[in-house]
Formats: structure tokens, sequence, C-alpha cells
């Protein structure tokens, strides 16, 4: 009950972060997706069920701040299916390992290329862009940008596991 | 069973998480009227609609046989209709060509239908719905919009018979339009009626046209009778044979005017006297 608790309370933080602090992490058109990074944390940590779960209430909150610009429901969508594909890594024994390690990395890596697909494939519908395009300009750069940023709770959890051993 | 799909749900709780979740977010976006959604439901609409096309190519069997019934019942229905129509139309046809032959006339006309006929006979007549009580009187001539049908030669107070020229009882006084020839004609039998006393010097040709002529106290003069179909001299003979193709079709005929007008009594009684001075020949 404590544990969950404790991640509704950073959910929000996370959430706080991302509204207030979020403009100045934009580079160009950019920026990194810090409630995707928090709902590939939960999926890893907590389990398949929690991470859809995270995935789908943080889009909907970031929906309900107007993140998709009046598509309600389009981030709720794309991180439902990012947090579940999370979801498929999670390990019990390896929670910390799997954080620490490159592994976060890549599944990181691998849950925002999907969440950007699918949310930018809809976003940019309507307009003359080709899927290329949408790949190269908002997808592919949002992604690395995002594992990036994802890189610094990596090395934070890959110094926690070594301290405790 | 509820037990047996309830542990399904559960073996794939997640899949079906996910599926409620994605369901949730799309009924979410649906609500949306956004230009992007505008164009997914475009995109859908089309994809949907080619989709269509190419599974129609695939009969489905099951509905022919209903199909074909429906097919079948509406096909008689339609030919009934379309049956019912031409009907119509050739009524039409007939009644505006009757129509304007009794505003271009110059005597009143009684139009009444054909409820009988008999064409293979050496007497044909014709039965048509009006008789005294309309004012049909006996010899009173018969055409249609074609030409001239015959007389009347009976009369009920509902009901008239008339003797068409296909009859070998009937002669009418006619002339060629062209030439001015006069003959009688008579019908001998047979599909066309002949025109008589024309002697061999006159001029008659194949296509001429035939009508009635002055002389006669029945008919009144230019009705058309007919065409000339053939005109030939016979050796030993003084004068033509001349066969007459009647303008009217005594087959199809449905419909006919009766020309109200009764024979001019005076020339009646003078013909009368000067048939009875020359006496039988």
């Amino acid at each position: 009950m404590r544990r969950t608790l404790a991640d509704i309370a950073l959910s929000v933080l996370v959430l706080l972060v991302h509204t207030v602090l979020g403009k100045f992490l934009v580079v160009g058109e950019i920026s990194p997706d810090l409630p995707l990074i928090w709902v590939v944390y939960l999926a890893i940590r907590r389990g398949q069920i929690a991470g859809t779960i995270a995935g789908f209430l943080f889009g909907l909150v970031l929906d309900a701040l107007g993140a998709s610009e009046g598509m309600i429901g389009l981030a709720a969508l794309s991180k439902t299916l990012a947090g579940f594909i999370a979801g498929y890594f999670y390990n019990e024994n390896k929670t910390l390992q799997t954080l620490g390690g490159y592994q976060f990395i890549v599944i990181l890596a691998i849950a925002s290329a999907v969440h950007n697909l699918c949310y930018f494939l809809i976003f940019l519908q309507g307009t003359t862009m080709s899927l290329g395009t949408v790949a190269f300009r908002y997808g592919l750069p949002t992604t690395l940008y995002t594992t990036a940023v994802g890189l610094i709770p990596m090395f934070g959890f890959s110094r926690s596991s070594q301290v405790h051993g | 069973m509820i037990k047996r799909l309830y542990d399904i749900v559960l073996q794939f709780r997640e899949y079906a998480l996910l599926a409620i979740l994605l369901a949730l977010s799309i009924a979410l976006l649906a609500f949306n009227d956004t230009r992007q959604l505008r164009s997914i439901r475009s995109t859908t609409v089309s994809t949907v609609g080619f989709l269509q096309d190419v599974f129609n190519v695939i009969p489905n069997y099951l509905r022919l046989s209903h199909e074909n019934q429906v097919l079948r019942d509406l096909n008689v229905s339609l030919s009934d209709e379309v049956s019912r129509l031409r009907e119509a139309k050739l009524e039409n046809l007939r009644l505006r060509g009757m129509l304007e032959l009794k505003e271009k006339g110059a005597f009143r006309y009684r139009g009444a239908t054909v409820v009988g006929k008999t064409l293979q006979m050496m007497r044909n007549t014709i039965t048509l719905d009006a008789g005294d009580n309309d004012g049909v009187r006996i010899n009173m001539p018969l055409v249609t919009e074609q030409g001239l049908v015959g007389k009347i030669l009976f009369c009920s107070p509902t009901y008239s018979v008339g003797q068409i020229l296909f009859n070998k009882d009937i002669r009418v006084s006619a002339k060629v339009q062209r030439s001015r020839v006069d003959g009688i004609i008579r019908w001998d039998g047979g599909r066309t009626l002949a025109m008589y006393n024309v002697a061999k010097t006159l001029d008659v040709r194949p296509g001429d046209a035939v009508i009635t002529s002055d002389y006669s106290s029945i008919f009144p003069p230019g009705i058309r009778i007919g065409t000339v179909a053939e005109a030939r001299e016979v050796t030993g003979s003084l004068f033509q044979t001349i066969a007459i193709e009647p303008s009217v079709d005594f087959a199809t005929l449905e419909e006919a005017f009766i020309v109200l007008v009764a024979p001019d009594s005076n020339r009646v009684v003078l013909d009368r006297r000067v048939r009875d001075y020359a006496g039988p020949q």
C-alpha cells in the first residue's frame, strides 16, 4: 500500500516537473517525454498491468492538460501501448538490474518508438506529410531525446544497485 | 461456462486490460471532432468501402436463392406493367388519331368500341356499343382515322351492327383521287377489295388513293377507302381488274366512329324513282 502511494506521489511529481519545467528542455520542436520514462519505469518495476494502467492514466491526464491539442484520448492510447510493451520486459527478480543496465535504455527506446509512431501518425493526419517525414522529423528525434534523458535515471539505478550490492 | 470464461480472461488479463484501455482511448478520440480525426474517418470509410467492393465479388450463395425469387417476382410485375403501358400507349395513339378526325371532320361523330367482330365469313360484320339511344341509325357510315369501315346494318337501343367493307353485300361508290376515275367498290373474298366498272382506257395506277365519291347517298365524299394494289387488263373484257388494299386494318380494329349523317331523303326518293324507271336490266 505504501509502495502504491509512493508511486502515485512520484507520478504527480513527474507530471508537475513535465508541465512546469518541460518547456526548458525543448530543443527546436522536440521535447523529451518525461511521463513516458516514468511509465516505462513503472512497467519494469511493477509489471505489465501496472505499466498499462499507468500509461493510460498518465496519457489521460496529459490529454486533459492539452498535450494533444484537443485530441482527447490520443496520449492515453499511445502511452497505454507503450506501458504494455515495456511491461513485456518485466522480471520480478531482476528489476534493479534492468533499470540500472542498458536494458532500460533499449526498452525505453522501443516503447518510445512505438509511442511516437502511434502518436504522430494520428496527430499529423490530414497534413501533407509522408510517413517518412513524420518518422524522421518528429518520431525519431523525440525517441532519441527521450532515450537520452532516460540515461539519467539509468545511471541513478546503476549506482543504487552497486551501493546495495 | 462463466467460470471457464473467467479463467480465460484471467489467463490473458494483460491483453484484456490492454484491449479495454485501448477501446476507451479510441472511444474518447471518437468524441473529438478535429481535422485529424475527420481525415482518419474519411480514410476509414474509403478503406471499408474498398474492402466491401472487393468482397462483393464473392457471391453469397445463401442469399442468391432469395434474391432470384425476388427478381423473378419483380420481373413478372414489371412485365405486366410494361404490357399495360404498351397497351395504354397504343390506345392513346389510336384515340389521338380519332380525336384528330373528329376535330377535322365536317360531320358529327359518335365514338364506339367494337365489342364483336367476324372476319372469316362472306358477310362480315362488327358489333358496336352504341345504338338507337345514341342517335345511331341504319345506313350511317362507319369510319376510323384510317378511312372507311362500312355502314350500320342493324340497330338496337344500345348496340348496333356494322357491315364492313369485307362483306359481299356492300357496295361503295368510289373514285381514284388522282385521276378522278369513278367505279364501284365491292368484295369478292380474299384480302383485297375490287373496283368495278373502270374502263381499260382510264388512268389507274398502283399506289393511287381511292376515296368515296359524290355519287353515294350513304357515304359522304372524300373518305379514304384504300390504295390501288394492282390494275390489270383482262383479255376479252372492256374493263380493268383493280385490286384495292383497304386503308383500315380490320384485324386490329377496336374503335370506330359512326358518322351521324342521315341520307338526304329527297335524293333517296329521286334515286329510287330513277331505278324504278329504268326497271330490271
